[in-house]
Formats: structure tokens, sequence, C-alpha cells
């Protein structure tokens, strides 16, 4: 789950690396005060989770005369069509220089791999592709508490040596808070010291539990529902409802569809061992998605068995034709079933696609 | 075959829960088939003494190892407890963990993997259905009758998709040599490459169909160096950018590890890349 701005300087700030002084400030706070206390010249940035943001007029400038007006018109505003709830109002700082700094994980080696250019402020793929070598990098063993001093030199390469103790305390921050991504950008020098003016953290979704997070925000509501009922769900923007158990056998149907000029209308893996009444869930709701006019199921069963599965189908009852590919334990008691109700079944997971797609 | 054979002998981690106690029973009825040693003893903490699928229970795993001599162990503890487990097999000496568990937080991965390696024990996994050679040996969950024996191996990110293939393969007339998943999250302690290794020295193997997603570039490093000829499926070449197709690893994030730009990436290196499922067979007989 990707944290807001204010949230991940929040984390940042309690592991001592200084943060702009700020204040959040949400719809119907009475702001002007305590805003201008903050300081003369102030940034009031839109709390939400949308890249390129400045440029879409997300960020604006103001005074301790103005700040109240300028936050009133942000929280009232849309930013490329996502609502403003929250506004950070921060301190203007005058930066010598921006670095990017950022922690991740490198699935090659599978540790955590720090990033560090002085060439900050800007996307990273945009130095990536424009100037690699200006990057330096550096996998970290998953085992080390702190970031080695040698390694923190070798990031460096002449950048100022203060930034870093907030190289190994971005890290502390990355292990403690499980996170995916840990980023500051920019991470800036000033005459007054080292800020980290933007922060971006990403927690793993495995981990949110123990981190104390009880809802993931990153899910649409028809998703949030989906994970109520355990399933893996994205919304896509097709016609065709797709069901299938296990995520590279749904992913594989999904593209199957596009590839046999269909559009699919979600990625829906009900998961292993789905009995009648989280099949039933799954189709109900693939029905409920308006623009969904044929639904197709492909499910391969191992623990799964297939009279569930079309017990399931049938007690969903949905509007819209559904198609059936079913394989594995219980085949033949599945496909009775189904076919006494009139459902379409079909032998192979191209057939059924190839079905769906002419019915769409 | 590879990484486990038909003496093996192999312990359950999280033995007594629904999965474990259901899974013992499978894996010793196709290691009864097949005349190998299978599961022993099982393992979970707290209830030491009882059974579960007729194995005998113990409360840590050098427990089990003293009693039992065994080498391997199959992991369905859940995915807070997980990465601690790994680290507890390596430590009694477990040459082999299979982890099938998902929804393991990532850094408890990277660190039981690392200790792991540290302790020459080689993790397969997590959040995989596990290892299955054909005649010899199931690790996991992998359905085995639709597995037959014979010259092509598999390495899969996903379950399902895997079983798809073997299905296909196997009405074909096509048996496998081993099949492996590796797993879905984004840190595995078995990568591509380092199945594609073992497979190379197998002489039984003669051609390799790896089953790859979108998220990152192990299919990549791993189509590079193989040595034996293989034929990929990437699935995911629909995803979005930013969501999380099910698997933890199945994202584009960063602009890394878009489906479209590895099959074109795969292609440029010679390694042919099967655009439906249908297709793996057809290009697999042309190999072997």
């Amino acid at each position: 789950m990707k944290l807001l701005e204010y949230e991940a300087k929040e984390i940042l700030k309690d592991a001592g690396v200084p943060v702009p002084k700020g204040i959040l400030i949400r719809a119907g706070d009475d702001a002007g005060a305590g805003a201008a206390q903050i300081g003369e010249l102030v940034v009031v940035k839109a709390q939400i989770d949308v890249g390129g943001r400045g440029k879409a007029g997300g960020i604006l400038m103001a005074d301790s005369a103005t700040v109240q007006e300028v936050a009133d018109r942000l929280l009232g505003s849309r930013i490329k069509d996502v609502p403003v709830h929250a506004v950070l109002v921060e301190e203007r700082i005058s930066i010598e220089h921006e670095y990017y700094l950022s922690i991740s994980i490198d699935r090659s080696s599978g540790s955590p791999l720090i990033l560090f250019t002085s060439s900050g402020g800007v996307e990273i793929e945009e130095v990536a592709r424009t100037n690699p070598d200006a990057i330096r990098r550096a996998v970290i063993h998953p085992l080390l508490t702190d970031v080695p001093g040698y390694t923190i030199r070798y990031l460096l390469d002449g950048a100022p040596r203060e930034l870093g103790p907030v190289i190994n305390k971005l890290y502390h921050v990355f292990r403690s808070r499980d996170a995916l991504l840990a980023e500051i950008n920019p991470l800036v020098t000033t005459p007054s010291g080292v800020y980290a003016a933007d922060g971006k953290i990403i927690i793993d979704d495995n981990a949110l539990a123990r981190q104390g997070i009880s809802e993931n925000r990153d899910l649409t509501d028809r998703e949030r529902k989906a994970e109520e009922f355990g399933f893996s769900f994205v919304e896509l923007d097709g016609s065709i409802g797709v069901i299938g158990n296990g995520a590279g056998l749904t992913m594989a149907t999904v593209d199957l569809i596009t590839v046999l000029g269909g559009k699919p209308a979600n990625f829906l893996d009900v998961g292993g061992g789905a009995d009648r009444v989280r099949v039933a869930h799954a189709v109900q709701l693939l029905g409920s998605m308006p623009g969904v006019s044929v639904i197709i199921v492909n499910l391969l069963g191992g623990i799964t068995r297939c009279d569930e599965v079309a017990a399931g189908i049938i007690d969903a009852g949905v509007s819209q034709q559904v198609i059936v590919r079913l394989a594995g334990t219980n085949e033949e008691q599945g496909r009775e079933m189904l076919n006494k109700h009139g459902y379409r079944m079909l032998d192979t997971m191209e057939e059924a696609v190839s079905a769906a797609v002419e019915v769409a | 075959m590879i990484y486990a054979d038909k003496n093996t002998r192999v312990i359950v981690q999280g033995a007594t829960g629904n999965q474990g106690s259901f899974h013992i029973g499978r894996m010793n009825q196709y290691a009864q088939s097949v005349g190998g040693c299978g599961v022993v003893a099982g393992v979970t903490p707290g209830k030491g003494g009882q059974e579960s699928a007729g194995v005998p229970v113990y409360n840590s795993v050098q427990e089990a190892v003293d009693a039992h001599d065994v080498s391997a162990s199959v992991m369905f503890v859940p995915g807070v407890a997980a990465g601690d487990s790994i680290m507890e097999a390596a430590d009694a000496g477990l040459e082999l963990v299979v982890a099938i568990t998902e929804h393991i937080p990532v850094h408890d991965v990277m660190k039981a993997c690392s200790y792991a390696a540290m302790r020459d024990c080689t993790v397969i996994g997590p959040n995989c259905p596990g290892l299955l050679c054909p005649g010899e040996i199931s690790m996991g969950i992998m359905p085995s009758h639709l597995y037959t024996r014979g010259p092509v191996g598999v390495i899969s990110r996903s379950g399902t998709l895997t079983y798809e293939v073997v299905h296909e393969l196997t009405r074909a007339g096509i048996g496998q040599s081993s099949v492996v998943g590796i797993g879905g999250d984004p840190v595995i302690g078995q990568t591509f490459a380092d199945v594609l290794e073992q497979f190379s020295e197998d002489s039984q193997t003669k051609a390799v169909v790896l089953l790859g997603e979108l998220g990152g570039n192990l299919e990549e490093e791993g189509a590079r160096m193989a040595d034996l000829p293989v034929v990929v499926f990437i699935a995911g070449t629909t995803a979005p950018p930013e969501k999380r197709m099910g698997h933890a690893g199945a994202i584009v994030s960063g602009g890394e590890g878009d489906a479209n730009s590895k099959i074109k990436r795969l292609k440029s290196l010679g390694i042919p890349v099967a655009s439906r499922l249908s297709e793996i067979p057809g290009l697999i007989k042309e190999m072997v």
C-alpha cells in the first residue's frame, strides 16, 4: 500500500531524517492560524496518490496571508480526477542541490537495493535513460542491520558527507516498516542543512497487519469487496468477465481473450480450493459489473472440486451467459450438473475463450 | 530427476493443519505408488507426540531430524511464521525446503533465503506448488494424475498454469522429467536460472518449458544462460501497470517487468516464446 507524502514524512521524521516544518490540513479544518505559523513563505501540497501532481496543479505557492485561501481552493478541487481531502502546508526551503535516494528490492539477488544520484528532483527512470552512469547502486545483504560505511562512501561519490546518515536512516525505515520502496526525491541540501523535500513509502501488502494498518486504501470498492471474499481481483475495462483459479492461469485466460480479439472486463482469481459459496460470490460479483455481457469460468481443479464449482455457478443465477471450462477432481459430476441446467461447457481453455469472444 | 528422488526422506512443517495433513496423505499416496520414502514425520510446535495422516509429529525440526534422518521439508506454516520456519529447517541441517506458504512478508523471505543459503540449504518457493518428478517423488500440492515420465522439464511461477501445461504436454504424448514451481513472490529461493542449471546436469532432460509472468526479469536471466533448448510463455500481457495480478510478484513497477517488453527481449535473443499455451506442445515437439 502506498503511503501519502505526509505519512511518509512522519515516518522519516521519527527515524531522524529532517523534513521541512509542516502541518496537515483536512477539508473543513480552520487552517489559517496554524498554517501561518509555518513560515512567511509556504508550499501547499495536495495529499493524493497521483504521479505528476505538481504539473497538474496539486502543488501551489502561498504566503502567510494567502495560505488559508490557497488551501481551501485545493481542498475543494480534483487533481487528475482525484478529490483532494487533505493538504500539507510546508515551509519553503531554499534548495542548494537536489539528490535522489531510494531503497527497493532487487529481485535478482533477493536483497535490498540502494540507488543514489546527484541528479535528483526528476524521475529516476529519466536519469536512467539519459545518464545511467550517474546512478550509483549498492545491493545490501538482507541480514545486515546497517549500511556499511564503505558502501555509503561509494554511493555518495563526492556528494556532501552529511547525506551519509540519511542513507542509513532510510535503510532502517525500509527494514522496520516492511517497505517495498522507501524513496526520498528530492533529498536536498540547504543553507540550514539536509532535508527530505518529498518522500514515498510503499508497504508490503503481506505485512500490513503487523504494521498496524487495517485497511488497504489502494483498492477500489469492488476490489475491497473481492478481497473480503478472499479473491484476487483487478478491474479492466472490457465486456468479458473472467473467473479462474490460480494467478497464472487466470492471467493467461485474460491474455488469451485479448489475443483472440475480445476485451476482458477483469482478472478474478478465486484461489485454491474454492467451494460452492465462494464461486457463487465470484460469479455474482462479475454479474453486477456494468458492461459485462458474458462470463467465462476457467477452472482447473486440483484441490478445487468441479461439482462444488458447478453448484456455485448455478446458485449465482446471473442474467449473463456463463461459459464454463472445468477440468480435474469430480469433473464428471460437475459437467452433469451444469448440462442439466443448460450451461455451455467446453473442453479446453481455448475453445471456451473463443466461445466467450464470439458471444461478446 | 533434480533436487529429490525416491530415496529422499521428507518432513512436513505445519503438519497438523488442514493443508498439512491433507497433503501428507496425498504425497505419501504418491510415494507408495512409486515405491518411494515420502513423508516420514511432521512438525508443529506444541503438537509433538500427535500423529498427522499416519506420521508422527514433533515440536521442532531438530527433534524430527534426530528421530528420522530426513534431508528435506515441505512447508505449510502460515505466512507470518514461515520465514522463521525456513531458518529453523536450515539450522537443523536440512538440504532442501519447499515452501508452499503464500503471503509471507517479503522482508522475511529475503532474510530467510539468505540465511538458508549460508547454511547450504536450498529453498524452493515460497508461494509455490512444489516439485514433482514423475515416477520418483511429489513434494508439494501438484495434482500427480496429470503427470507422465518423459524428457521435458517445466519451471513455473504459477501453480495452475503449470498444471494446465503439464496436462497439455501429457495429452500430446510428451512426458516430464521434473516439474518445479518456483513461486509467484518478488523474492524466491530458486530462480529460473538456478533450476535450469539443475536441468542442464540432468541427463534425462532434453528441453525445458519456462512459464513466466509479468514482473522482474528472472525469465530473461534464466533463458539467457540456458544450455538446453527452452520454450517460454509469459502471462500478463494485458495487465495494467501498478496493479498486482494475484501474485505478489506479478506487478509492473517503475516501468520494470512489463510482459510485452519481456517477450520482445526474449525473442530478440532468439528464444521461442509461445503466444498461447496451446502452442507449447508443438514447439517442444520440435526440440525433443
